[in-house]
């Protein structure tokens, strides 16, 4: 809720110019009436409207710069005849009238102008752009009819009025990393995959891992599933990192890493994960020193530790690994513990610390006779690390060694649990089950259709609404699990429906190996307990959300840390805004602060980019998205050969070209 | 299973009132040319994948609300569509009132003034004002060295930037993006790029115009004679632009075809100011009919090689083509395992590849179409290209994913090792299946430096790929062991289902090795056809009797498509002409081109007369150029000799290689230039204990070359790149392996 003057945000019109007390309406848009804390927004402009919050708006000034803005930021467009002279034929004309110099027959060429862009531009920007502007010309008509008739300019015409301006897109505005996809699927369109590549690394390092592995939320927010359905975002993000590995091109970074500062300014960064990875590469680039602790032996974190082979082949994660380590002003070291003890000598002699350690203690299912020291019990991040130093870097032994021909039962429901149950049948298992305490439609929300269904087809059997309520065992060694079944039951007054125990629902399983994949908690053994550090409610580092920067001056934290176990995008997109801070942190007397950039983006992500109740027009419905070849069971479920074989380049194209970049301008006046 | 496989294959629209059907997959626009309706655009360019920049082609489809876009969107079955009404006129007209602001009124002096999309269109559109208007920038005009660049006309189409990455491969050039701002430019510049040609054939204003013809003539003045190139064994389409017997410019059927550099650029070869030499003539009669031999050069019509090999029937002469000779062994060989006459390999089948393997051949330089269509596979569909040959090429990188470089001399073992990893699941004869299994794989391995992991990559890259290309090059048809290598290789065509390419190494060498029957070596007294002898016939003005050059000839050639390909006359030609000198021997026929008609059938020919020969492409860009060989089966002998012991080659090591880069600068010489280039790397250099600057002479098959060595940092190993292109009536004399130990001696310069 924001009180506004005026708002055609979003077809919502409110219109409170001459209106008074209980007669002010109000917006139910999160608009960002405040740019920050200190500082109050004149107005809003963005590609579905207008909304104003002070009354001594300047209409017309504020039309012309949001033309301007579209002139400043074509560097993302410029690419189609009517958005790359139209903008600036909008931009002329309303100079033209702000200035005092227009006529109606100016008004009347911006009119047909939009009207041309409005159809026919090639990316949303150009179709939207116009929209607020006939908005203002239409409902502060008379601003604009003062500076013509008067030949005078408009009222602030000369006056210090601070423009902000951000390009999003609803996919860009849901992805934590904020990656440019409108920009990336480009690339593969045109054939042009070097340039999709550093469209990517723009903000998303890790661009193999995330063509692979994300659990793209950006393709919940994609425009297209209002036509038919959504552009299969993350696998086109392969295309150009593949080109680049297969031609063994040199590395594509998104501008070339400045040189380094040798400046005595430097950073330590814990745990080489897809958080101090991308921490590392971006203050890298900017020539700033870094120097990873790792306590692994080898590098990646969880991604390299946890996620198997099959989907993410650690030939192909190295390579976004070595794009950040061969960075001249990053070092690592590997089998470095960090402890509480280091981490002080660290703070000390750093400038900044980041923390981007993972969640690696596995959480108990919580049942009757639980011992994690019992024979049969296996942490899931345990089994995965075995399973993966084995068969990525031929450390240890491979888990075959303990799952061959054993009964395997996972208790879990997230990507973690779908590896386990996976890997199992890979390394052998007799028979693998996975229990679940809700149905198959959340399983598949909490991870993807594939993998589900992929694991279905591998022969691990799925046992839904269930959960263990005691464990046997023989003094040595787990025999048996004695287990619930659970219905869901809806709530009569229209509540949430509640999960309920069913009265003589329980069952016996066999089971040799007991996996827990329920969740991950983070090992806070590293924090000096004289810090005091302020933690979440569940137990993580607890920040702004914004710019990281933990309780203690100087001390940052990004990622599974910070958030709790969640997505390698999630951590990507926290470390590169934490990476940010830092990198002004260390130059301006130790303040965090946010770019303007960066506050936008959190503005925008407040008020939401994505509509998906927005009708498309201008587009043709009815071509299905395209999918890629996975190897057939039989071709994987004995071995760790990648399962998804990615995009041919015809299916690429053509999935590329059901892209409608939808990017979208919008600007704060303050 | 995608849902795309399961749909079916054909879509039926509706498209101004008319029911067409399509391909699925096939855009609005393609059905709607294919069925001859007429949907405008400005930046729509057949031949590579839509760029839709201009807009101008949006088109009203029932039910969907909003414009659609025709050269982009895919045809969904069922749709109605309408390509003209009020509303879409409106649109493109405004488009067209956009393009023209703030372009110079001066199409007086524009290059592209008459043949200019924007001119046109802005007739058709009737833009007769200007209602727009936006602040005019200060563009200066670029020189790209072979093609200038003027912001000012630029429309941002980008069709050049679409060929420069997506055929001719290079990149150069880019789009720098910023609104009205916007420009192409160009990353390289690289003023010996003569690629940059094809960019600037695209262009559809006067933005890319070739360097050299700018301000030299109005479009409209210049008469279009068809042809095909007669540089290389691509033997592309063009045209030749004449007006007052001269050619102003190379232009070509460019919606659709492509051209190399030196095609658009090396026309001003004619033999020009020839008149009748009645003594010459009579001399040359004389001389062919006391000949023991005539050699010749591959770089001849169809109907000569048929007029040479009717005189040698008639008079008894030996006929002596060494590269074609070597050629067609290769392939007698080819054949005897293939089955068939001809490859099975062609040029669209290159472009439609998932896997390529290119072998015995630096490409870029031999054969730049074979090169684009490359690209075209790479950009398209994400091709492996395994790039196998002694030397590196950088310029090759952003297509290959797998370089392999073996020793020079080990083809022979590379080409058993090949045919070893690749088929190793086919079901072969026993014969055959028992020679593979006796390799002594180490020992290939090690004398041809291919490590096994190389052919495991190897293996890995072609595995499950549906259209699989071998590319052949002319390194291997000389090779000691061409005969072995061919067998190997041709087992790869008729084992393990891959299109085979031999790409012939001179423009006609197909035709000749099909048409004439040819000795292996000269004796007595010769006569030679653009090439050194006793008595020369020649175009290149140094002979004893002139003849045309190819430009001032029609005729048909046979190039790797396997195909005829009709060339007309651009120039006029004075003297007497090879049919006039087999006329006066008793090999009568009134025109050259009579031959035409009686090109060998046993050999695939049609007894199709020169003047029915189609020479133009559909709408939808088929080209309709000649006809296709005929392709014939024929004996199959399965039967492959042991692999030898291989013979390497130690030390320093030239390569006859006419590199795209000296080429242009012969066609424009920068500086003086007294002895063509050896370019090697530092390595060669301190093998060969040469320093950069020395003039050396060496001999390779009896002709004699004086070169003046230059250090090429981007060189790398113990082979030099020995260009061979100004050895003129000498070329012909050069037969052997294309790689030759070099043995020198200092020239005082």
């Amino acid at each position: 809720m924001s009180a506004v003057v005026f708002s055609t945000w979003q077809g919502e019109f409110v219109d409170n110019r001459h209106a008074e007390g209980d007669a002010v309406a109000q917006t139910s848009f999160k608009l960002p009436v405040l740019y920050t804390a200190e500082t109050k927004s004149k107005a809003f402009i963005g590609w579905d409207g207008v909304a104003i919050f002070d009354r001594d708006i300047d209409a017309v000034r504020l039309a012309t710069e949001y033309a301007a803005q579209y002139q400043e930021y074509s560097e993302a467009c410029g690419r189609c005849a009517p958005g790359r002279w139209g903008g600036r034929i909008l931009y002329d004309m309303l100079d033209k009238i702000a200035r005092g110099e227009g006529s109606y027959a100016d008004v009347e060429h911006l009119r047909e102008v939009s009207q041309t862009m409005m159809l026919t531009s090639k990316c949303e920007i150009g179709r939207t752009v116009p929209k607020p502007i006939l908005d203002l010309l239409e409902h502060y008509k008379e601003q604009f009819d003062s500076c013509i008739l008067e030949q005078k300019p408009s009222r602030h015409y000369q006056s210090d009025i601070g423009y902000i301006a951000k390009i999003t897109a609803p996919c860009m505005d849901v992805c934590p990393a904020h990656v440019d996809i409108p920009a990336y699927i480009e690339g593969v369109r045109d054939m042009q995959f070097s340039e999709s590549l550093a469209a990517t690394r723009q903000t998303m390092p890790l661009a193999h891992t995330c063509g692979r592995v994300c659990p793209h939320p950006c393709e919940d927010a994609c425009r297209r599933t209002n036509l038919d359905e959504p552009i299969s975002i993350m696998e086109l993000k392969r295309l150009g990192a593949d080109y680049e590995a297969d031609h063994a091109l040199p590395w594509q970074h998104p501008h070339a890493p400045k040189p380094p500062r040798n400046d005595g300014k430097k950073v330590a960064i814990v745990g080489a994960g897809p958080a101090g990875l991308t921490a590392a590469y971006y203050l890298g680039l900017e020539g700033i020193r870094v120097d990873i602790f790792e306590e692994l032996p080898v590098n990646g974190g969880e991604v390299a530790v946890g996620v198997p082979e099959y989907r993410m082949p650690i030939d192909k994660y190295n390579k976004d690994i070595d794009l950040v380590l061969e960075l001249p002003t990053v070092s690592i070291q590997n089998n470095h513990r960090v402890t509480a003890d280091r981490l002080k000598e660290l703070d000390a002699a750093y400038d900044a610390v980041l923390l981007g350690f993972g969640a690696r203690l596995s959480k108990k299912v919580r049942a009757d006779n639980e011992n994690p020291d019992m024979g049969g019990y296996w942490g899931a991040i345990s089994m995965l690390d075995k399973v993966n130093l084995w068969h990525k870097y031929q450390i240890g032994s491979p888990a075959s060694n303990e799952l061959k021909g054993k009964t395997v039962v996972c208790v879990g429901g997230g990507f973690t649990s779908m590896d386990v149950v996976r890997c199992a049948i890979r390394e052998g298992a007799k028979k693998v089950t996975m229990l679940y305490r809700r149905d198959e439609k959340t399983i598949i929300r909490n991870t993807t259709y594939e993998e589900y269904h992929e694991a279905v087809e591998e022969g691990v059997e799925f046992i839904f609404y269930s959960s263990i309520r005691e464990i046997i065992d023989d003094g040595k060694q787990i025999t048996k699990l004695i287990a619930d079944t659970f219905e869901l039951v809806p709530d009569p007054d229209g509540g949430r429906p509640q999960l309920l125990k069913v009265e003589g629902g329980e069952f016996e399983l066999e089971c040799d190996y007991l996996i827990p994949a329920v969740s991950q908690s983070c090992d806070m053994q590293l924090i000096p307990e004289e810090w005091d550090l302020k933690l979440t409610s569940w137990g993580t580092l607890l920040t702004n959300g914004k710019d990281y920067m933990t309780s203690k001056e100087g001390l940052f934290a990004a990622g599974d840390c910070e958030y709790g176990p969640m997505t390698i995008v999630n951590a990507v997109g926290q470390a590169k805004r934490a990476a940010s801070v830092i990198s002004r942190y260390l130059y301006n007397g130790g303040k965090c602060t946010l770019t303007d950039d960066e506050i936008m983006e959190d503005h925008l992500n407040q008020l939401r980019v994505y509509n998906k109740n927005e009708k498309i027009t201008g587009w043709m419905p009815g071509l299905p998205r395209e999918e890629s070849e996975k190897l057939s069971v039989d071709a994987r479920k004995t071995n760790n050969r990648e399962v998804n074989l990615g995009f041919t380049g015809e299916e690429a194209s053509a999935e590329a070209e059901r892209c409608m970049r939808c990017y979208y301008i919008s600007m704060v006046a303050v | 299973m995608s849902k795309r496989e399961t749909m079916p294959s054909l879509v039926t629209v509706t498209i101004d009132g008319k029911v067409c059907q399509g391909q699925r997959g096939q855009t609005i626009l393609e059905i709607a040319r294919a069925h001859d309706i007429y949907i405008p655009t400005m930046c729509y360019l057949t031949k590579v994948m839509p760029i839709a920049s201009c807009r101008m082609c949006v088109v009203a489809v029932e039910g969907v609300e909003g414009m659609i876009l025709s050269c982009q969107e895919r045809a969904v079955e069922g749709a109605v569509i309408h390509t003209q009404n009020e509303a879409l006129y409106r649109e493109r007209q405004n488009i067209m009132k956009l393009y023209g602001v703030n372009h110079p009124l001066e199409c007086g002096v524009c290059d592209k003034s008459g043949e200019c999309d924007l001119q046109n269109k802005t007739l058709e559109f009737h833009v007769d004002q200007q209602p727009f208007a936006a602040k005019d920038q200060h563009r200066p005009v670029q020189d790209w060295g072979f093609v200038s660049y003027d912001p000012s006309l630029c429309i941002m189409c980008e069709k050049c930037v679409r060929v420069s990455n997506e055929i001719t491969g290079n990149g150069a050039l880019q789009i720098a993006s910023g609104g009205y701002k916007s420009t192409i430019v160009n990353t390289k510049m690289d003023k010996s790029d003569m690629s940059l040609g094809e960019s600037a054939a695209v262009c559809p204003v006067g933005a890319l115009v070739a360097t050299d013809f700018k301000y030299s003539s109005n479009a409209w003045e210049l008469e279009k004679i068809p042809a095909s190139c007669s540089h290389c064994s691509a033997a592309c389409q063009l045209y030749y632009e004449v007006k007052n017997e001269k050619i102003y410019r190379v232009t070509n059927a460019y919606e659709f075809a492509s051209l190399c550099g030196r095609g658009r650029f090396d026309f001003d070869f004619a033999n020009s100011g020839v008149v009748k030499d009645q003594e010459a003539f009579d001399k040359a009669v004389k001389a062919l009919s006391e000949a023991d031999s005539v050699i010749f050069d591959s770089r001849i019509t169809n109907e000569e090689a048929l007029i040479l090999q009717k005189l040698k029937e008639k008079l008894g002469f030996r006929l002596v083509n060494h590269e074609a000779r070597a050629y067609q062994k290769f392939t007698e060989a080819y054949s005897s395992i293939s089955g068939k006459t001809l490859y099975n390999g062609t040029l669209k089948q290159v472009a439609e590849a998932r896997a390529i393997i290119v072998l015995g051949t630096r490409l870029h330089d031999d054969n730049p179409q074979v090169d684009y269509h490359i690209t075209m596979a790479s950009k398209r569909h994400k091709a492996r290209v395994v790039y196998m040959h002694p030397m590196e090429d950088g310029r090759m990188q952003e297509r290959v994913t797998q370089f392999v470089k073996y020793e020079v001399g080990t083809e022979d073992g590379v080409a058993a090792l090949l045919a070893h990893t690749l088929l190793t699941e086919a079901v072969l004869p026993a014969s055959i299946r028992e020679v593979l299994d006796d390799l002594d794989i180490g020992n290939l391995s090690a004398e041809s430096n291919i490590g096994e992991e190389e052919l495991t990559d190897i293996a890995v890259s072609m595995q499950g790929k549906a259209h699989r290309v071998l590319i052949v090059g002319s390194d291997l048809y000389a090779h000691p062991r061409a005969a072995q290598i061919a067998k190997l290789l041709a087992l790869l065509e008729r084992y393990a289902g891959f299109s085979v390419m031999l790409v012939p190494p001179s423009t006609n060498t197909l035709g000749v090795s099909l048409i004439c029957t040819l000795d292996d070596r000269t004796e007595g007294k010769t006569v030679g056809y653009h090439a050194k002898a006793d008595f020369v016939l020649s175009s290149s003005q140094e002979g004893d009797l002139d003849m045309p050059a190819l430009n001032q000839q029609e005729g048909t050639f046979t190039p790797l498509d396997k195909c005829v390909v009709p060339t007309h006359v651009a120039l006029p030609y004075g003297g007497f002409v090879l049919n006039d000198l087999a006329s006066a021997l008793g090999v009568r026929q009134p025109y050259t081109i009579a031959y035409t008609a009686m090109l060998p059938t046993d050999k695939g020919y049609r007894t199709e007369h020169f003047d029915a020969l189609p020479d133009h492409y559909d709408a939808t860009g088929e080209a309709h150029r000649g006809y296709l060989l005929h392709e014939q089966t024929c004996a199959s002998h399965l039967e492959i000799e042991e692999v030898e012991e291989l013979d390497g080659y130690d030390g320093v090591v030239v390569y006859r290689c006419d590199s795209q880069e000296i080429l242009s600068a012969s066609i424009r010489p920068t500086e003086e230039m007294q002895y063509m280039p050896l370019k090697g790397s530092q390595q060669f250099a301190t093998a060969a204990k040469l320093k950069d600057g020395e003039v050396i002479e060496f001999m390779i098959d009896g002709v004699t070359m004086k070169r003046v060595f230059r250090i090429d940092t981007s060189m790398k190993g113990t082979v030099a790149l020995n260009p061979q292109f100004d050895m003129g009536l000498s070329t012909p004399l050069l037969s052997s392996y294309r790689f030759s130990r070099l043995k020198f001696q200092r020239v005082e310069s």
